[in-house]
């Protein structure tokens, strides 16, 4: 038995350790733990509550948006604020951008390399590689040529002496499977995305405000004017700049990332059942269409038992516990029992080893995160989790369409889904469905204009005076990397008790009192490994989840540290 | 159009002394006017998704925690191939963080003129508002120091207490946060 540890795990935002038992050249258990407190929960009792998104958007550093997006929506629920239409589609075109931009990174610049072996890209032939991209894709630059050039920039770079940004990573593993050409296109795009994500994100930049923190959410509505004739304001030309931002998303997506990932997956079939892990899975539900007190929602919530996405039932806030059992707090309730998120407790009281250590005691608490349960079950939360309810609800059905696409595509049935290489899949249909929906989301506001409902914020609450002594309210979203839940207790017009929780806690939280493994741990359970000491396998199931440890910390180190990465003992 | 100087305060204000760099944009918000040309942005935590932030600047100063093992408010200066060193060398944060951010932009051809990082060694990054004393002590030293570098691009930067500071941007921010 071989006992390896990763650490850190995650390409963006670390803080996430892994350790695994390797027999028989697969992973017999393994303990995922967050090594870094987030304890912003703290920070944001006493404080005024319509302040409170400003503080939750800086808890992650890499999505903004979601947090400030669910800590108004919570302060509104618990207040009786309603923001008007205007505000509805703002949102909704913020959280779209939000999360088509991260899909892309993800996959791009965070997952590709575990799959595409740069080091081979450069020995790839540019004109079959060139052929390969036409008979996947009519995306017009794939002339051998372009392949060429790319080759030759890439080779530049990484003859600069330094791998740099492709560094950390496992050339040559026998793991690696595609062809040269397929490294090669799949690197070209990854370079194109780069550039391509910089311009789309200025849909964030004309809808928040300049700051790339945006500062245009508001209690009540949102910050940013709408007015077809104002300069200073969202108005005809905005509308304009928008229709292209959004059809050129429309176009690198559904050309480009859809159809990468569907011509990378034939090489890795296994993976359509490697990496199952927890079967149950939970979405909030996201993108309202109407103003109803409970709209519609374009991807619709639900929860799924046991894989059973034929009987799919709807979510009850009511249900989530929290428990602490393997984690780094403390419940003066008992430490096996769970808490809903109303009645939810931030004692923090390490326990672990002083780093850097061997071995976490996984018998004892053991990661910075609590564990989540929905009604005592473990839940994925993610891209997959919304893509199944929407598949089995069999709305948007955009969404049913393009999966089964995708299927057919590929030869695959539906239960090919619940695996690492379906929870890629979904991220990529996910990005198509958000990404055409924003089209429509674009003419609602231009209807808006041309009806000239310039409404943008309900104002009758904002004053505390006007709120009850004490209220309650919770506000979900659905946040690139899954279920986003925030609890905000208020007393006397300040905030009495504040608890996110986060999808990652959902996906990378401990086992919790009855030993029920998290989906990262579960997900790892017979994954195989080739080369334990270039666990490139476990970095493939994890990363499929979009790992991201909210820690937000940044400190350049300018003293030689070695990336401790991998440890085998 | 490309911006001349881009000053991008990066750090997290949560967490002490980490968030020395967008606080001492703040404090150049609200002591000094900016003159066109001159472009102060709060980057937070970012990445890559201040590539194109990065990416339409001739110039860029980095400012920054920077653990160089020195106590805590040390002002520290790199710049050139330094930069790129001190980045890649850090502790187990960010994989994908400033060294991503740089190379990203020079992989797609579009690496700033210079950059130059200055910053200070941080105390303690642990979660909370404050800053340790010699951190916050030090921010002065450092305000200067990004003055004198936007001064030496050519783009003047006049001492001008309380200069219009209330709709500037990361000083409404910080102010926000009641720092």
């Amino acid at each position: 038995m071989t006992h390896v540890v990763v650490d850190p795990i995650s390409r963006i935002e670390g803080h996430l350790r892994i350790e695994a038992e390797v027999d028989g050249g697969a992973v017999t258990q393994a303990w995922s733990s967050s090594t870094m407190f987030r304890g912003v929960e703290l920070i944001l009792e006493g404080r005024d509550p319509r302040d409170a998104w400003a503080f939750t958007q800086r808890i992650c550093g890499v999505c903004t948006t979601v947090h400030a997006i669910a800590s108004i929506r919570a302060v509104e629920h618990a207040i009786g604020a309603k923001p008007p239409p205007n505000a509805r589609i703002l949102r909704n075109l913020v959280m779209s951008a939000q999360n088509v931009h991260d899909h892309v990174i993800h996959f791009y610049h965070l997952q590709a390399l575990d799959w595409v072996d740069v080091v081979s890209a450069l020995s790839g032939d540019p004109a079959k590689t060139s052929r390969l991209a036409q008979s996947i894709s009519d995306w017009p630059l794939s002339s051998a040529e372009y392949f060429s050039d790319v080759r030759k920039r890439v080779k530049a770079f990484v003859e600069r002496g330094q791998l740099g940004i492709f560094a950390n990573a496992y050339w040559g593993h026998p793991a690696y499977r595609l062809p040269p050409e397929a490294n090669l296109m799949a690197l070209a795009h990854y370079l194109k995305a780069l550039d391509w994500q910089r311009r789309f994100i200025k849909i964030h930049a004309i809808l928040g405000g300049k700051n790339p923190h945006p500062q245009s959410f508001l209690v009540g509505g949102m910050a940013t004017p709408v007015d077809p004739d104002a300069q200073a304001a969202l108005n005809i030309d905005t509308i304009t700049e928008l229709r292209k931002l959004v059809a050129d998303g429309v176009d690198f997506v559904s050309r480009v990332y859809v159809p990468d990932v569907l011509a990378i997956a034939p090489f890795y079939k296994d993976w359509f059942s490697i990496g199952s892990g927890v079967t149950n899975y939970l979405s909030y539900g996201e993108f309202p269409l109407d103003d109803n007190a409970d709209p519609t929602l374009y991807i619709p919530a639900g929860v799924i038992h046991g894989n059973d996405i034929a009987h799919i039932v709807p979510v009850d806030q009511t249900k989530i516990d929290e428990y602490v059992t393997h984690s780094w707090y403390e419940y003066t309730v008992g430490n096996d029992k769970g808490l809903n998120p109303y009645q939810g407790q931030t004692n923090p009281k390490f326990t672990g080893p002083k780093p850097p250590f061997k071995r976490l005691d996984v018998q004892e608490k053991y990661s910075w995160l609590k564990s989540p349960r929905y009604e005592g079950a473990p839940m994925q939360v993610g891209p997959l989790s919304r893509m199944l309810v929407a598949y089995g609800l069999g709305r948007p059905l955009r969404a049913k369409q393009l999966i089964d696409g995708a299927l057919t595509q590929l030869g695959a049935q539906p239960s090919a889904l619940f695996s690492t290489l379906g929870r890629i899949a979904a991220r990529a249909i996910e990005a198509q469905v958000l990404v055409e929906s924003m089209g429509m989301w674009v003419e609602q506001l231009a209807e808006q204009m041309a009806r000239r409902d310039f409404r943008i914020q309900d104002t009758s609450r904002w004053d505390p005076t006007t709120w009850p002594r004490e209220c309650f309210g919770a506000g979900f979203h659905e946040a690139p990397r899954g279920a986003l839940g925030h609890w905000v207790h208020i007393r006397d017009g300040k905030i009495a008790k504040y608890q996110c929780v986060v999808p990652s806690t959902w996906n990378a939280g401990p086992r919790d009192a009855q030993g029920q493994p998290g989906p990262y741990e579960a997900s790892l359970v017979g994954t195989p490994v080739a080369r334990p000491k270039q666990p490139l396998e476990i970095l493939r199931t994890v990363h499929s989840f979009d790992p991201c440890m909210a820690c937000g910390v940044h400190v350049v180190d300018t003293r030689k540290h070695e990336l401790a990465r991998v440890r085998v003992s | 159009m490309r911006v001349p100087v881009l000053v991008l305060g990066l750090g997290n204000v949560l967490l002490g002394d980490d968030g020395l760099g967008p606080i001492s944009l703040a404090r150049i918000e609200r002591d000094y006017r900016i003159p066109p040309g001159v472009r102060l942005v709060e980057g937070g935590t970012l990445g890559l998704t201040l590539l194109g932030e990065l990416a339409q600047a001739v110039h860029v100063i980095l400012v920054d925690a920077v653990a160089t093992g020195e106590p805590p408010g040390t002002l520290v200066r790199l710049d050139g191939e330094a930069v790129r060193d001190a980045v890649r060398e850090r502790l187990s944060v960010h994989q994908v963080g400033v060294a991503d951010l740089l190379d990203a932009a020079r992989l797609i051809g579009c690496y700033p003129e210079s950059v130059v990082l200055l910053g200070l060694a941080p105390g303690s990054i642990r979660l909370g508002f404050e800053r340790t004393q010699p951190v916050e002590e030090a921010i002065g030293t450092l305000v200067s120091a990004v003055v004198r570098e936007v001064t030496s691009l050519g783009y003047e930067l006049v001492a001008q207490p309380r200069a219009g500071a209330a709709d500037r941007p990361i000083h409404a921010l910080v102010r926000h946060f009641g720092l």
